[in-house]
């Protein structure tokens, strides 16, 4: 791992990794609170994407850390679960609506199939 | 210098999206909220050397996914809100309860991995090419094929649960 504290990861000036993960710490806790607080499934969605993009800047992040290109690779992996998970609980959505049922999690207990 | 100034205004960016789309009670205000968040997260990526995946990010995510939310926020119309009350009284200590203990586990694994926060990272430009179009594209037909293939099963199976939630949906209301 020597090869990875070269002369080019020292550039004074720079932002810490401390920073950037700090960033993602942040937007991790909004997503989360959002979660567990929203109770429109529409609102909780949006905070499901806050907290995936939290966990790929951390792996953005740490991908320049350890001068690995495989943070960055996971980071686009998230971006397509991101989209299927979008797509998936949009379609439930609409489902819910055209069903005439209230937008409402705490009201949507119930599974029946 | 010119690194941290722009770190701090898209952090701060970020950040105060982040907050606006968790409280706005609007659906639509919290949509274009998360567009300043992506933006923003994107501007750091490129301060991180990930050029490819900054713009994938803008693409992606900021158009495709929030218009895709938006289209349903439009297709609900106005009459979606319910009196969503906060339930922040209720879950209150579980809310805490789960963050402290996500934060614990965190920094467990934190001083496990040996870490130095305070190092600081090369921007674009200094160090090896690790962002471009062409190194992310070797990575992912040989190191990482497997994950790969596995996103092409995640997007088909999305993409067959939509098809059959939206059928099911036409049914209830009467169509075929």
């Amino acid at each position: 791992m020597n090869v990875v504290h070269g002369a080019a990861t020292q550039a004074a000036g720079n932002v810490p990794l401390g920073g950037y993960l700090a960033v993602s710490g942040f937007l991790f806790l909004f997503g989360l609170v959002g979660v567990v607080t929203r109770r429109n499934p529409l609102l909780l969605l949006l905070s499901v994407e806050l907290l995936l993009n939290s966990a790929n800047v951390a792996l953005v992040a740490f991908s320049r850390y350890w001068n690995d290109n495989g943070g960055q690779v996971f980071a686009l992996v998230v971006m397509v679960v991101a989209a299927a998970e979008v797509v998936v609980g949009l379609g439930l959505v609409v489902a819910i609506f055209r069903n005439r049922l209230e937008l409402d999690v705490d009201e949507l207990s119930r599974l029946r199939g | 210098m010119g690194e941290k100034i722009t770190f701090v205004v898209a952090a701060l960016g970020a950040i105060i999206a982040g907050l606006l789309v968790v409280t706005l009670k609007n659906a639509f205000q919290a949509a274009v909220a998360l567009i300043g968040t992506l933006v923003s997260v994107a501007l750091l990526f490129l301060l991180l050397a990930a050029p490819f995946v900054a713009v994938i990010q803008v693409i992606v995510y900021a158009s495709a996914i929030v218009v895709l939310f938006l289209f349903v926020i439009a297709y609900l119309g106005e009459r979606t809100p319910p009196p969503a009350a906060d339930r922040f009284e209720v879950g209150q200590p579980f809310v805490w309860l789960a963050i402290c203990a996500i934060a614990a586990e965190g920094v467990v694994a934190f001083l496990n991995a040996g870490i130095h926060l305070g190092r600081r990272l090369a921007t674009l430009g200094n160090g090896p090419d690790l962002g471009s179009p062409k190194a992310i594209g070797t990575s992912f037909l040989n190191r990482y094929l497997v994950p790969f293939e596995a996103t092409s099963l995640i997007l088909l199976a999305a993409a067959v649960g939509a098809v059959m939630l939206a059928k099911r949906g036409v049914q209830a209301e009467g169509g075929r």
